[in-house]
């Protein structure tokens, strides 16, 4: 810009100059006696070209490039204008290709690019740990995390940070006292929100004395969004008590507006760690020190680097690992993310760069389209070329100019591509996450455009024009001028031989990519449709669950038992109900346990998902007991008896009866583990993950004292709604403080269908922007190909040639780049599927529905979209065509 | 476009920087002055024509042997007017010497017996 004005001051000086110059010669030869017009007329021919000697005397500046670009460009504006049609088809093409990647780039910056939503947020990192070797360790939430010792002992020793602060995240709370609703927070070390900088706009942060001991200081801070939906503003609930998890709290303060913490999922509220006990009853994390539960986030000066962080951490990391012989700890750190954990980026990069390539193969497409409108006009153009190299222009030059136009393109394309993407994109994932599964968490996604995203936006913009841009100029710029100038291009019927080519190989590309898009699509349906029309192998629409997490409620074994005790005998006599079971996981609850067994007569482990059920269990959910018997009331007490699944009956003992087989569990602390015995086979059932039957799977009988954690399983007759009011009258006459929710097995399966739901929308979406593009693109190139051959098809019509035999060679024509499209897509969606395959919705890579469906599809719709201009040719008159041109 | 004027520079370049530097010795000028001076001294035999000094004039001035100001005339016009720099004064030095070699050299070739006859 500087530059600009800079060669915008030498260009008035040099005016300034040379009209200083003429006004000198014009004055002497009015001294010499010519009359003063006379005097100015010679003076100007002495001169010479005013224009010509300022353009040479630019040169010397050294700013010719600058000078052609601005020629070039306007230039490049006059043609565009002149074809509005054809810009306006390029431009909208060139918008949706760039809007919808820089759209979804915006969501992958807002999850994982973007700092945190804190103030100078540059100078926070993240600090994770990475064992190597086999370590045994504890692990909740993620194994790059800290235990409590561990992060005292990087806080007081480090010399880096201003401040180290750490927080466990992902606290489930249940929000009691008249106001019952599941929360997500954060237990925090108490100089959190000092070392964030992010005071609470009302009342106080921690201070050091909330954290000075275990379970003393019950506090609590909350968030805005909580403070004004839930408690409506109240200005008075400072300095009073909320129930989270049973453990009254005080609220000393209230989170600035939009600060939700440093997770994707938001924030709730915020307790001093050392309430964890207090807040999740029967787990003390707190003094294990071999747990990895905290995150830790630290604040460093301006002026001290990530190496300097990590040489220094890395001092105390060596000697903790002193301590615990064996292990060998590397640190990771990295400005701080919101998703930015070892082990979530490890899930997020995969699944980011298909979703990127996929939104890539779009602009890819819409570039192949404007390349074919780009190289159609292009032998349009062919004169005006012709003309511009034999004037002396040099091919180089020319290629640059006609660069510029395709740049012009994109940059209109691009800004009103990311203008639609910035006004849109927010409103799509509003739109996505109000149609997640109910009791997905809140999410705190900032999708609004930084600098990343502009500089992504400009980049993809460039390289988009580049990419559709260079081929047809340095195609068209290849000219034999003789035949160009004499206008021969009209009579070779679809210009040269190798720009018909090159217009058949971006045909070509486009269906292939829309191939892909589309057969991704087809997959993915076929896959939701049988997630969809599953048999789980049990009972989902008469059965409903309820989870009674008692434990994290303050609740002891026996007052759960009580508690359960009544409940299941007043909700048996409810009219409509006809069994009631317990289980530690309902089926599809996405809440497993698993462990390792000892099968005598094998070396190896086995690993197994394992529930406790009731004796009513088989029969309230429906999955029959195929072999022996179910499990009677007793069984607890006798001995330990197991009741497998089929295939895990038949994978652990093939060919044999699993009836009173023996195995272990693994032995604990040196002594051997629990003898079990095979009682019973039941039916296979995807109780574990939808549509997978064969999981390895065991039941074992649950004592009727395992109360504190466990689902209620109801078998019913009518209306949910009214079962779920029922019970939750009888839970809150118990106990008000217990949270009840009766749901229909059946919704546990939409948990495992919502994902695949929004891929398959997303993807459906996707193939079917593809499949406009590429349609428009064989449209495009069928009725521009009939249109320069009208005259040659004039001829064929004027010596006896039958309309529609023409029309089936032009159509003929046109289908040979989209049949080999469509082969090179189809070969390369087959190697590809994989991919999606394992995403795992009971999906099958080679579905052959899909893959003989999509194709014919796509192949019909193009043969449609030639028809429609092929069609032109019946109705050519050969006496006019004759006359064309 | 222009390559008959470009043609010329490369011509009288080495010969017309010179002159330049030259007439900018005695002080500062503009460049209406310049050719003048330059037409004066020559006694009416070198006409410098715009499309050759103008683009002399800027690049000199880019290489920093003359520097340039902006004046006000005795009629009130801004005037852009060029000096030599010390650069110039050293540069003018060589391309002198450098002329006077030329010059020589062709003397000699356009009159091979008188040089014979000197040594």
């Amino acid at each position: 810009m500087k530059q600009w004005w800079n060669w915008r001051k030498r260009e008035k000086e040099l005016d300034k100059e040379i009209q200083h110059h003429l006004r000198m010669a014009a004055t002497e030869r009015e001294e010499r006696g010519a009359k003063p017009l006379e005097a100015e007329s010679g003076a100007r021919r002495e001169f010479g070209n005013v224009g010509l000697v300022k353009e040479v005397t630019r040169d010397v500046w050294g700013w010719r490039w600058l000078e052609d670009l601005f020629e070039d460009a306007r230039y490049g504006l006059r043609v565009l204008s002149k074809n509005p049609a054809f810009t306006l088809a390029a431009v909208l093409a060139i918008a949706l290709g760039v809007g919808i990647n820089v759209g979804i780039f915006s969501v992958l910056n807002g999850i994982a690019l973007r700092l945190l939503p804190v103030s100078r947020a540059h100078q926070i990192l993240s600090v994770n740990q990475i064992f190597h070797h086999h370590v045994s360790r504890n692990v909740h939430n993620g194994s790059s995390m800290f235990s409590y010792a561990e992060y005292l002992d990087y806080r007081d020793h480090n010399h880096v940070f201003s401040g180290l602060l750490a927080y466990e995240p992902f606290v489930e709370a249940t929000l009691g006292g008249g106001h019952m609703q599941p929360l997500v927070g954060a237990l925090a070390s108490c100089n959190y929100f000092e070392v964030l900088d992010e005071h609470p706009a009302q009342g106080r942060g921690f201070v050091d004395s909330d954290c000075a001991a275990p379970g003393q200081n019950a506090v609590v801070v909350i968030s805005d969004d909580l403070w004004r939906g839930t408690f409506a503003g109240d200005a008075s609930l400072l300095g009073k008590q909320i129930i989270l998890n049973r453990t009254p709290c005080t609220v000393i303060g209230i989170a600035a507006q939009g600060f939700t913490g440093t997770e994707v999922v938001a924030n709730a509220f915020w307790a001093p760690v050392t309430m964890q006990k207090e807040l999740d009853a029967g787990m003390d994390r707190l003094s294990d020190s071999n747990m990895s539960w905290l995150a830790l986030l630290g604040r460093v000066a301006p002026s001290v680097t990530i190496e300097q962080v990590h040489a220094d951490l890395s001092v105390i990391a060596a000697r903790i690992d002193q301590s615990h012989p064996g292990r060998i700890t590397s640190l990771a750190i990295a400005r701080a993310t919101l998703v930015g954990r070892p082990d979530e980026r490890e899930f997020l990069i995969p699944v980011a760069s298909v979703v990127l390539a996929a939104f890539g193969l779009v602009l890819l497409i819409a570039c192949a389209n404007v390349s074919n409108l780009l190289l159609a006009r292009a032998s349009v153009r062919q004169k005006e070329i012709a003309l511009r190299l034999s004037m002396g222009a040099s091919r180089w030059r020319l290629v640059r100019q006609l660069l510029t136009e395709s740049l012009l393109l994109s940059a209109a394309g691009g800004v009103l591509g990311s203008l639609l993407a910035f006004w849109s994109f927010a409103g799509v994932a509003h739109f996505v996450i109000a149609h997640l599964p109910k009791g997905f968490p809140t999410l705190a996604l900032n999708l609004a455009p930084n600098f990343t995203v502009l500089a992504y936006a400009l980049a993809l913009t460039l390289l988009t024009g580049v990419a559709f841009g260079l081929v047809p100029a340095l195609q068209s710029s290849r000219l034999d001028l003789n035949t160009a100038l004499k206008g021969d291009g009209a009579l070779t019927g679809s210009g040269r031989k190798s720009g018909r080519v090159l217009r058949n190989v971006f045909v070509g590309a486009q269906i292939a990519v829309c191939m892909i898009l589309l057969l991704a699509t087809g997959l993915l349906l076929r896959g939701l449709y049988n997630a969809q029309t599953l048999d789980p192998g049990f009972d989902v629409k008469n059965t409903a669950s309820t989870f009674l997490n008692l434990e994290t409620l303050g609740f002891d074994e026996n007052r759960a038992t009580a508690f359960v005790g009544s409940l299941r005998k007043r909700v048996a006599d409810l009219p409509g109900v006809l069994e009631v079971a317990q289980a530690e996981s309902a089926p599809l609850s996405n809440d497993h346990s698993g462990d390792h067994y000892l099968i005598p007569g094998r070396a190896e482990k086995v690993a197994m998902e394992y529930n406790y059920v009731s004796p009513e269990f088989f029969s309230t959910v429906g999955i029959p007991i195929v072999r022996g018997r179910g499990f009677e009331a007793n069984d607890w007490r006798n001995g330990t008896p197991a009741i497998l699944t089929e295939s895990t009956a038949r994978r652990l003992w093939p060919g044999e009866d699993p009836l009173g087989k023996v195995f272990h569990d693994r032995e604990t602390g040196g002594l051997p583990g629990t003898e079990r015995v095979v009682v019973g086979v039941a039916k296979d059932a995807s109780v574990s993950k939808l549509g997978e039957m064969d999981t390895m799977y065991v039941y074992f009988p649950a004592a009727p004292t395992r109360n504190i954690r466990s689902y209620l399983l109801i078998r019913f007759q009518g209306n949910v709604r009214d079962l779920n009011n029922s019970v939750r009258e009888i839970a809150r006459s118990l106990d008000a403080d217990v949270p009840v929710q009766v749901t229909k097995l059946e919704d546990g399966m939409e948990v495992w269908r919502a994902p695949a739901r929004i891929v398959t929308g997303l993807s459906g979406a996707l193939g079917g922007l593809a499949l406009l593009l590429a349609l428009i693109g064989v449209y495009g190139m069928v009725s521009y190909s009939v249109s320069r051959s009208v005259r040659e098809i004039g001829i064929r019509m004027a010596l006896g040639a039958d309309g529609s035999k023409v029309m089936g060679h032009a159509l003929r024509q046109a289908m040979r780049p989209v049949l080999i499209g469509c082969l090179i897509g189809v070969a390369g969606c087959a190697a590809v599927s994989w991919v999606l395959s394992s995403l795992r919705f009971g999906l099958d890579a080679h579905d052959p529905i899909a893959f003989v469906s999509v194709p014919v599809f796509l192949l019909m719709a193009a043969l449609v979209a030639s028809y429609i201009p092929a069609r032109r040719v019946m109705r050519v008159d050969p006496v006019v065509a004759l006359r064309y041109e | 476009m222009g390559e008959r004027y470009r043609n010329r520079i490369e011509l009288l370049q080495g010969t017309l920087d010179l002159l330049i530097l030259q007439t900018l010795l005695w002080g500062p000028q503009h460049g209406f002055g310049i050719s003048r001076s330059i037409r004066a001294n020559s006694g009416e035999l070198l006409q410098v024509d715009a499309g050759s000094l103008y683009p002399a004039l800027h690049r000199l001035e880019k290489q920093k042997w003359i520097g340039a100001d902006w004046q006000i005339s005795e009629n009130k016009q801004e005037v852009k007017v060029y000096r030599l720099t010390a650069a110039g004064r050293k540069r003018l030095t060589e391309e002198r010497s450098r002329w006077q070699q030329i010059s020589e050299a062709i003397g000699g070739v356009l009159n091979p017996a008188k040089k014979e006859g000197a040594s």
